[in-house]
């Protein structure tokens, strides 16, 4: 199967840190959690993935096209939503979204009723008055409304309440379901105990790993043992700080 | 590019870009150095980039399917079509000045500078120098306008202080009357071109530096 999203040698340097090589790939209808912890390079691997922060080397492909390239054409099918990014905070829903279906050649006004109705969401309302969950569902209408066919999100759960996280991932899986693509970024494990297909996960830049889930699983069991997933986060990142305070 | 631009006006820009145009009335004030009207008309629009700022409008506009470097022209169309309504309400205000009021005594005895064709003329030169002081360095971060905004003020006080001393020189009287209106319609025509190609240059610039910066 050609993934919808093929990463391969990325690279982008700044001063005082270094992301990359970074490789990994994603699968049309699959959730796939790029897990590791705050500054690890999570953001600019995505930034990067969407042409927003210029790799210095490497490549990038999004439905077998190359993003730097087919920039446009590829940002017509695909979503993106960051964490919590406000756009236009004042701007009525109705208003931002009347001027983003300009931009969609396959906007579907019925579809984002749809979304609107099942969301709860009030196009009278402003971003500002929206609850940080409400926010990423809107972010998802809009992404949906057009057909996009892989939703890139960066941590979509952080400072979500329990319910309005395990909402947003069973939204997950049911857009699986329906052969849409997420790639979302997270540091909470148990999001991708609930849902991921594949778990890729970085670790000061580096992709310590990038497999199906259980494959992942596997590859740190010891003795038969399985531990979850926020074990094994918790014994690659964790730092003795009781010895280095003792120094 | 016209969606971006419907984008400009609908989401992006500041209300008082457009209540500033009414500045534009300062051409009637006598004794006053007019030509600050044209300043203010940039102060207008520049409460758009401030607004934008406050709003993402920039991470917002480069994830819509849409060029970068579309994103810098529609910026700067925006910004010439508030000017080019602002050089519009100047030119028949001046109009008004040199024919229906033409003889008024406040304009008759008027020791700054009067609205004529070089009045005109170096409002299209504070508007260039906007354009590519401003506007286009902005692309520098798409994020920082201080040092931008500050490098126009300066200039552009300093464009009106030559402006309101030029008439006093002695043999150039006549820019400061309804005299000599072909050699003032030229340097209207000078200036028009003067900022035709600045901010032309400028946006060009723009486009290839926002095209590079990892936003």
């Amino acid at each position: 199967m050609t993934p919808l999203l093929e990463v391969k040698e990325l690279v982008k340097t700044y001063p005082g840190f270094r992301l990359g090589p970074v490789s990994f790939s994603v699968n049309a209808g699959s959730i796939t959690g790029f897990i590791g912890r705050n500054g690890a390079g999570k953001t600019t691997t995505l930034k990067s993935i969407l042409n927003i922060v210029h790799p210095d080397s490497g490549s990038v492909s999004i439905f077998g096209m190359p993003v730097r390239e087919n920039e446009k054409a590829v940002k017509q099918r695909l979503g993106y939503a960051g964490g919590a990014v406000d756009w236009y905070p004042r701007k009525k829903i109705s208003d931002i979204v009347g001027v983003t279906k300009l931009f969609y050649e396959n906007w579907d006004d019925a579809e984002y009723k749809k979304y609107l109705d099942v969301f709860g969401l009030d196009p009278g309302k402003t971003p500002r008055e929206l609850s940080e969950g409400m926010k990423v569902k809107l972010n998802l209408t809009i992404a949906l409304s057009h057909k996009a066919e892989l939703l890139i999100l960066d941590e979509p759960t952080s400072g979500l309440d329990p319910v309005s996280r395990e909402e947003l991932l069973d939204i997950f899986t049911a857009l699986r379901d329906r052969g849409v693509a997420v790639l979302f970024s997270t540091h909470i494990t148990s999001d991708l105990d609930k849902c991921a297909d594949h778990v890729t996960y970085i670790k000061k830049g580096m992709i310590v790993a990038s497999d199906t889930k259980e494959a992942f699983i596997d590859s740190f069991a010891k003795d038969g043992i399985r531990p979850d997933l926020e074990e094994i986060m918790i014994a690659c990142e964790k730092e003795d700080f009781r010895e280095k305070l003792a120094r | 590019m016209k969606n971006l631009l419907v984008k400009e006006i609908r989401l992006s820009s500041h209300i008082l870009t457009y209540l500033f145009l009414a500045f534009t009335a300062m051409t009637f004030i006598p004794g006053y150095p007019i030509l600050i009207s044209a300043f203010f008309i940039c102060f207008g629009i520049f409460q758009t980039f401030q607004n934008g700022r406050e709003t993402n409008d920039v991470l917002y506009t480069v994830l819509l399917p849409a060029e970068k470097r579309d994103a810098v022209k529609a910026r700067f169309a925006f910004v010439c079509v508030i000017q080019l309504a602002a050089f519009v309400l100047f030119a028949v205000f001046t109009a008004l000045r040199m024919t229906l009021l033409g003889d008024a005594a406040p304009y008759a005895e008027n020791p700054m500078m009067n609205s004529n064709p070089v009045f005109l003329a170096f409002i299209l030169i504070v508007f260039a120098e906007f354009n590519a002081l401003f506007v286009g360095p902005f692309y520098k971060t798409a994020y920082k306008f201080g040092r931008p905004f500050i490098a126009f003020i300066t200039v552009s006080m300093i464009t009106v202080g030559v402006a309101e001393a030029l008439h006093h020189i002695p043999g150039l009287g006549f820019l400061n009357t309804a005299e000599k209106l072909p050699v003032q319609f030229a340097a209207l025509f000078v200036s028009a071109a003067l900022y035709a190609a600045l901010t032309a240059s400028s946006c060009v610039k723009a486009q290839r530096r926002f095209d590079l910066l990892d936003l």
